[in-house]
């Protein structure tokens, strides 16, 4: 009975040093949020974030396993240990830093707005007024900015942008709150009813999102960051999957991602 | 053992079950930032309780008139019936309330999602009330029907005094489950930005990212919603026994 169980423990801590040592990076994202992350025609998640976390990867000499996360579950995921770190275009806050860890920002944007076509609306101030509907997407940084911000809008909570964007078409909301980029893209597909107000009225950066004790590990990720941005890896995501957006937004003058 | 002994105790070995098991995971507790929120959850608990409350009388009403439809000898208005609850329990209410909302509701000028909410919770829930009740009219025997007109029952006094009785009876139990249904269905309409219940919660945890901290007040919310509601209804059950 005991050499049985001698056995049984010498074999499970094997496989347990086993597994530690071939032990692939966790990324968590959540893939509906092209072109960072997505899924190609044949269910694969592809994407900027997708990218670089590969790239992290090959830094690291570690495979990378994508899991697909909803977006308001990536934190809570994170904490659990379900995965590693967070590369899903999320917004270093200082709420998120009271429970999570950042890396070195890698990317600059900020908030903007998509106005119905016949709204009267110009600005984000313009919308802190009673009698104004604002939609944002549930757990983003535009959700927690009307909600603390714009206390005399009416705030509309989705779950899907799409939804979001069409209470903006059909005239049923004033303004969504988003990304310029996001803005910029959904406008191009409701040219007819909706505006893109870009100029973004708060700026914001993106980072890996980290448990708070891997030190080290966020040391690696600065890291990487730093040579993947020396060797021009950003530019080149930028031009691969964004080039119609970069020129549009360099001409409009409107600080621009990676930049 | 009383009745309410044997409750009490199953409750509190739940309980203990649980206990263990959120022990054993070591999650780091943080109500604080839970509690700042509160009059948010409190306002999505109102928010549910009001839909439900609707939700519950117009999905009885919508239930009863497409069982009447159900049970018509007319052959279209039992086809409309059947295709209306065939169509609504087929299809995932998701897709309701988002084609309902977003393209039929537009389209007729329906633009308060409140009210939007209820109608088309209602029939949803609606489309299980009618079977339930067409079933339960069914289930009552002929020979009532026949014993009620030999004693010189009007078909209107026959249906008030001799088969309503029973077949409320008969459908007090599935109508309880479908009414608890409902009030838990009513969190899908965060989908069209109805700021209730579920919501709000998942708002919380969105903000203070204490995942169990927002949803266990969810969980004893719907308890207090739906708990009452199965008391009432063994209540009536007891009521309309065959001995009373």
């Amino acid at each position: 009975m005991r050499a049985i169980s001698v056995v049984l423990w010498g074999c499970l801590f094997f496989v347990a040093a086993a597994a530690s040592a071939a032990q692939p990076l966790r990324v968590g994202m959540e893939l509906s949020y092209p072109p960072f992350e997505m899924t190609d025609p044949q269910g694969r998640p592809t994407g900027v974030s997708v990218k670089i976390a590969e790239a992290l990867g090959r830094h690291l000499g570690r495979d990378v396993v994508v899991e697909n996360v909803a977006f308001d579950g990536l934190i809570p995921a994170l904490k659990t240990g379900k995965i590693d770190c967070i590369i899903s275009s999320m917004t270093a806050t200082k709420e998120r830093s009271r429970s999570i860890a950042f890396s070195e920002p890698y990317l600059k944007t900020g908030l903007a707005l998509l106005v119905g076509k016949d709204s009267p609306v110009q600005s984000a101030a313009d919308l802190d007024v009673a009698g104004r509907a604002i939609t944002v997407k549930k757990g983003t940084t535009g959700h927690h900015y009307a909600s603390t911000t714009l206390k005399r809008a009416r705030l509309l909570v989705l779950d899907k942008e799409s939804a979001a964007v069409m209470e903006v078409a059909q005239g049923k909301a004033d303004a969504f709150i988003y990304d310029s980029l996001s803005v910029f893209q959904n406008h191009k597909r409701h040219p007819g009813t909706t505006r893109a107000l870009l100029r973004p009225f708060r700026e914001e950066t993106w980072a890996v999102g980290l448990r708070p004790g891997d030190a080290q590990f966020r040391e690696q990720i600065n890291t990487f960051l730093k040579e993947f941005r020396a060797a021009g890896g950003f530019e080149k995501l930028g031009d691969e999957f964004l080039p119609e957006e970069k020129a549009a937004f360099r001409a409009q003058g409107i600080p621009f991602y990676f930049e | 053992m009383p009745r309410w002994l044997a409750h009490v105790i199953v409750v509190l070995l739940f309980a203990a079950l649980l206990a263990v098991a959120f022990s054993r995971v070591n999650y780091a507790w943080n109500w604080t930032g839970v509690w700042e929120y509160r009059e948010k959850l409190l306002q999505g608990f109102g928010v549910t309780v009001a839909l439900s409350v609707a939700s519950l009388v117009a999905s009885t009403l919508i239930g009863m008139l497409a069982a009447l439809l159900l049970g018509s000898t007319n052959t279209l208005l039992e086809a409309v019936g059947r295709v209306y609850v065939e169509l609504i329990r087929g299809t995932p209410l998701l897709v309701q309330l988002l084609i309902g909302f977003y393209v039929v509701a537009s389209a007729v000028g329906l633009e308060n999602r409140y009210v939007v909410g209820v109608l088309l919770l209602s029939l949803f829930s609606g489309a299980y009330m009618a079977d339930i009740f067409r079933g339960g009219l069914a289930a009552i025997p002929q020979t009532q029907r026949d014993s009620a007109r030999a004693i010189g029952l009007t078909p209107w006094q026959s249906f008030r005094l001799v088969i309503l009785p029973q077949a409320i009876r008969l459908v007090l139990p599935a109508v309880a489950g479908q009414f608890v249904s409902l009030i838990k269905d009513s969190s899908l309409l965060s989908v069209i930005a109805v700021a209730e219940f579920t919501l709000a919660a998942q708002e919380v945890n969105a903000f203070t990212y204490s995942t169990l901290e927002s949803y266990l007040p969810l969980a004893a919310g719907y308890l207090l919603l739906t708990l009452p509601l199965s008391a009432v209804s063994r209540l009536l059950e007891r009521r309309y026994r065959y001995e009373a």
